[in-house]
């Protein structure tokens, strides 16, 4: 988990999309976007990893998509969570979790000296 | 199910690809456009937004590139266009794929319309429910287990009563002078009728449609009748009210009880206008457990087999030999109803499909050939495309593709050639296979066909491809034409492939030249008659206008007016036309002589009634005595005349003329000895006794089946013979008019047809193995062409490089016909029983063989060779 802004891993962008998009229908764009603030950030989601990730998840059934027009008047491709994809993210949110958790074991006291300094 | 999503978005994908691409387009429009305006928030110019939103974008296409990905329809993408170039590539090379896909609809085609044919006849069960069940059951001599009686009533009566192993069980009699007078006065008309027992209806479990059938306590005679359905549609117009209605036949009134359903055929009798109860009195007198005349079907109880009911049969057997201890030919046998009514089609059939297979196989071994020569055509190409940079996946994928492309175009081309050879077979075996005519394309064969064609074409078009795939190209590429060690081994692959082609198709020569020796000889058998120039129909007399006395002055006096037609040198009737097969075959003992009261003066003989000048008609020579003449009317004392082969057994050591036998129940002086006549088309000789007509119309309306011998052609006779008996009787039809020589052909009709196949198939096969050894040759001449030209250039003597290339061709050919040689040894069994007159390993036949393979094959080598010393050497080495 690197300060600057980089490349994700496959699977942790898509958990990143489905979290993003558990609190509201958004277009590839507004994804993108959310996501670098989320992370305050720290991940720059390229067009390149994005789009082909929304369609990887659309075809496994976690997303739906439709077109709608934006708050500015443009017309632009929303996606949306199905059922599937709220399980999705349930699972990968634990999965993280426990990941994370072990991580932080692992890396314990020097995490905790990092913590402080931010 | 998330596994279906995914695959049903994939299709989707396919489906909507172009709408798919538009709208990520937009999207990635809307998301650049986003990108820019926010840059432009952030103070860049809108042009320098534009392009910085770009940089951060990553390229358009290659995003794109990656939703495609993403989407996993690249693939099928690629395989649309790989269809595509396929077709181009193809189209290039149309002799090639002209010859492939040629030789894919011939086997395809070919091999679905018999193995249609076979699947018709042998392998679909009967039009009944459960036909498995089915069974035959016939009586036979103990010494002569394999020959098939007809079933008297007395042992009828006790099987019906003690086989537990039988759900259902009926007699019939299906001899055809059952007919039966219906109309009236000039109207009447001759219909056909089976008197069944009340079981037959359980037996073929088609119970009538309307009303019902017989009843145990019905089966004497009892004046019922059940209607056809075309019978009752024409007097009754199909009214249900037709039930308990008079059907007045014969003079006396039928009660109907019931009407069949219309696609209802009885399996041995064939079409049938009424059905009767049959008289089973017979049955109560033990004289009559001698008499066979019953054609006995019966249904075994469910889930027991063929093998257990003979059993049971066996037991029974032993108990009433001792019941009926005079009775001959007493021990039953049951068969398959299907293998019954089939017959030795079987075994027609089944070489046939053997022809087929092996004939499928060469097919294969073609393509495999063809696809062959083009792989190591192409290994340059794919050497070169596989340098430039393409994936080997992609080519062995394209190469698959091809395949795929040639296997279903020879498919469709294959249905259509398929559809031809049908009705080419219904043609010319209809007459001959029962149920042929029911012949249709069965869709699993077609498709058992197009699989197999198709698996061949992919085996052998990907094996080439993935040796171009594996090969480094920089070596393909450096060798050029000269021939590098993997085009060696692909050479002595082929070579093999035109071995065991050459080997399959001598062992279908064999096959084909046996039987047409067979059938030569079986025109050569002498049947003891002059089948040339006789003309036959049927004449069926109403017994209405008809009694005995007037039946027995009309046959002769039909017979002497017939006679008197210009060009008629003898008309006759008889009740059964001679070499036809077994028919009324009676108890028949010497009353006098040695043999008189002992078990060998006592056998079974056919029976024949005749009238007119029969003897003479049909060329049977007067060998001892007279024959008969006006003298041995009804008011004479009984006199029978009896074939060469009766008299010797019968009267062994002494003259039988003036001699006493007994048959059908009647004794009579033996008045003449005639030649023998053979039972059936393959010449077995059995005895005869002949009864005049004049003496022997009471017992029945025997139906005679006319014969006239014309002195030159039977052609025109038909007009003549019509117009004489409708002087004598309007009302009368000349049924069934044919050459006897077809009629008694008929039964070899099998044979013939069988023949026609074998040997349009051993034809096909020698092409194809011919096609296959031109084409290995003028390859390997194409490969040394080179070679050739420098040879040449040295000095070499043409004729040296022609005897080399003719020589690499007879090689081939050779150890083909060896192993040939040794497979048509290995099969002769199987043909043993179709061949007649000559041994299925018939030396002849097998020199014959390797002659004309020979020839073939000198003529397929002799092409490539001429070729590879007939261009200028400088032309060759340039």
């Amino acid at each position: 988990m690197a300060g600057e802004p980089g490349e994700l891993l496959q699977g942790t962008l898509e958990m990143m999309v489905l979290k993003t998009l558990s609190l509201e229908p958004m277009h590839g764009w507004g994804i993108a976007q959310r996501i670098q603030q989320m992370s305050k950030d720290v991940f720059l989601v390229s067009q390149g990893s994005l789009y082909p990730a929304l369609i990887r998840m659309k075809r496994r059934g976690w997303l739906t998509t439709s077109w709608r027009v934006t708050e500015n008047g443009r017309r632009a491709r929303y996606y949306e969570l199905t059922p599937a994809g709220r399980k999705q993210l349930g699972v990968e949110q634990t999965s993280w979790q426990r990941m994370s958790d072990a991580v932080n074991w692992v890396m314990g006291a020097r995490l905790a000296t990092d913590g402080g300094r931010r | 199910m998330s596994g279906l999503t995914d695959l049903f978005e994939r299709l989707r994908s396919i489906v909507f690809r172009r709408r798919d691409e538009r709208e990520l387009d937009e999207e990635l429009a809307f998301h650049a456009t986003m990108e820019a305006e926010q840059l432009e928030r952030a103070g860049y110019t809108a042009s320098d937004a534009r392009r910085q939103s770009l940089i951060a974008l990553g390229g358009i296409e290659r995003v794109k590139e990656d939703a495609r990905d993403a989407r996993g329809t690249r693939t099928f993408h690629d395989i649309g266009r790989d269809f595509g170039f396929a077709v181009r590539t193809l189209a290039h090379n149309p002799g090639f794929a002209t010859v492939a896909i040629l030789t894919l609809a011939v086997g395809i085609g070919g091999t679905t319309a018999v193995f249609s044919a076979v699947d018709a006849v042998l392998l679909q069960p009967l039009p009944f429910q459960e036909p498995g069940q089915l069974a035959r059951l016939y009586q036979a001599d103990s010494a002569y287990p394999a020959d098939r009686q007809f079933v008297t009533p007395v042992h009828f009566v006790d099987y019906r009563r003690e086989l537990g192993a039988f759900d259902a069980v009926a007699a019939l009699y299906t001899y055809s002078e059952t007919g039966g007078d219906i109309g009236e006065g000039d109207d009447v008309r001759r219909i056909r009728v089976l008197p069944v027992t009340s079981g037959y209806f359980d037996v073929v479990r088609v119970p009538p449609k309307l009303g019902r059938g017989f009843q145990p306590d019905e089966e004497n005679g009892e004046l019922l009748v059940v209607l056809s359905d075309r019978l009752w549609r024409e007097r009754f117009h199909g009214d249900r009210e037709a039930i308990g209605q008079r059907l007045t036949m014969n003079g006396r009134p039928y009660t109907v009880v019931g009407v069949m359903p219309a696609e209802f055929e009885d399996p041995i009798a064939g079409p049938t206008d009424v059905w009767v109860p049959l008289d089973l009195g017979p049955a109560r007198d033990p004289d009559n457990a001698e008499n066979h005349y019953l054609s006995v079907i019966a249904r075994l109880r469910p889930g027991v087999s063929i093998t257990r009911a003979q059993a049971e049969l066996d037991r029974l057997n032993a108990t009433l030999g001792a019941r009926y201890a005079d009775a001959s030919d007493a021990v039953a046998r049951l068969d398959p109803l299907k293998e019954d009514v089939v017959g030795s089609a079987d075994r027609a059939l089944g070489i046939m499909l053997g022809a087929v297979a092996m004939v499928l196989v060469l097919v294969c071994v073609n393509i495999a050939n063809l696809l062959l020569v083009r792989g190591s055509d192409r290994a340059r190409e794919f050497a070169l495309r596989s340098a430039l940079g393409a994936e080997r996946t992609r080519l062995v994928r394209q190469t698959l593709i091809e395949s795929v492309t040639l296997a279903l175009a020879g498919a469709i081309v294959g249905v259509i050639v398929a559809r031809f050879a049908m009705s080419a077979i219904v043609a010319l075996g209809a007459d001959s296979i029962p149920r042929l005519s029911e012949l249709t394309l069965a869709p699993r064969l077609l498709a058992f066909s197009v699989v197999i064609a198709t698996l061949s074409a992919i085996g052998f078009g990907l094996a080439p491809a993935f040796r171009a795939a594996k090969a480094d190209p920089g070596d393909v590429l450096r060798v050029e034409t000269r021939s590098s060690t993997s085009t060696g081994s692909q050479m002595r692959l082929r070579e093999w492939l035109v071995v065991s082609q050459v080997a399959l198709a001598f062992v279908l020569l064999v096959g084909a030249g046996l039987l047409i020796l067979s059938l030569k000889n079986l025109r050569d058998v002498n049947l003891g008659l002059k089948t040339s120039g006789v003309l036959t129909f049927e004449l069926h007399l109403p017994d209405a206008r008809y009694d005995s006395t007037a039946r027995a002055r009309f046959y002769e006096e039909v017979a002497a007016r017939l006679s008197e037609i210009r060009g008629v040198s003898a008309a006759a009737g008889v009740s059964r036309l001679p070499a036809t097969g077994n028919y009324h075959v009676w108890g028949t003992r010497a009353m006098s002589g040695p043999l008189v009261n002992t078990e060998r003066g006592a056998m079974q003989a056919q029976q024949r009634v005749v009238a007119g000048d029969y003897f003479a008609a049909v060329g049977i020579p007067l060998v001892e005595g007279r024959l008969f003449d006006t003298r041995d009317d009804a008011t004479a004392p009984l006199r029978m005349v009896v074939s060469r082969r009766a008299a010797d057994l019968l009267f062994p050591g002494v003259r039988a003329v003036g001699e006493r036998i007994r048959a059908g129940g009647r004794t009579a002086e033996v008045i003449g000895v005639v030649g023998d006549v053979a039972l059936d088309a393959r010449g077995d000789v059995v005895p005869y006794v002949y009864h005049a007509h004049r003496q022997f119309a009471g017992n029945r309306n025997w139906a005679l089946t006319q014969v006239l011998r014309a002195s030159g052609s039977t052609a025109g006779l038909q007009a003549d013979v019509r117009r004489t008996l409708a002087a004598l009787d309007p009302q009368l039809v000349v049924y069934k008019p044919a050459e006897l020589g077809d009629v008694i052909g008929r039964s070899e009709a099998q044979r013939v047809f069988t023949l026609q196949l074998l040997t349009t198939f051993a034809g096909v096969a020698l092409a194809l193995a011919a096609l296959g050894l031109f084409g290995v040759l003028s390859y390997g001449v194409r490969l040394r062409g080179r070679e050739f030209g420098i040879r040449m250039a040295l000095g070499a003597d043409r004729r040296k490089i022609r005897r080399m290339v003719l020589r690499e061709g007879l090689t081939v050919t050779a150890i083909g016909t060896v192993i040939g040689l040794l497979g048509a040894i290995a099969l002769s069994r199987l043909l043993t029983s179709m061949v007649f007159g000559i041994s299925a390993l018939d030396p002849l036949v097998m020199l014959g063989a390797v002659a004309f393979m020979t020839l073939v094959a000198a003529i397929a080598a002799y092409l490539p060779a001429h070729r590879a010393t007939s261009a200028e050497p400088r032309s060759i080495l340039q």
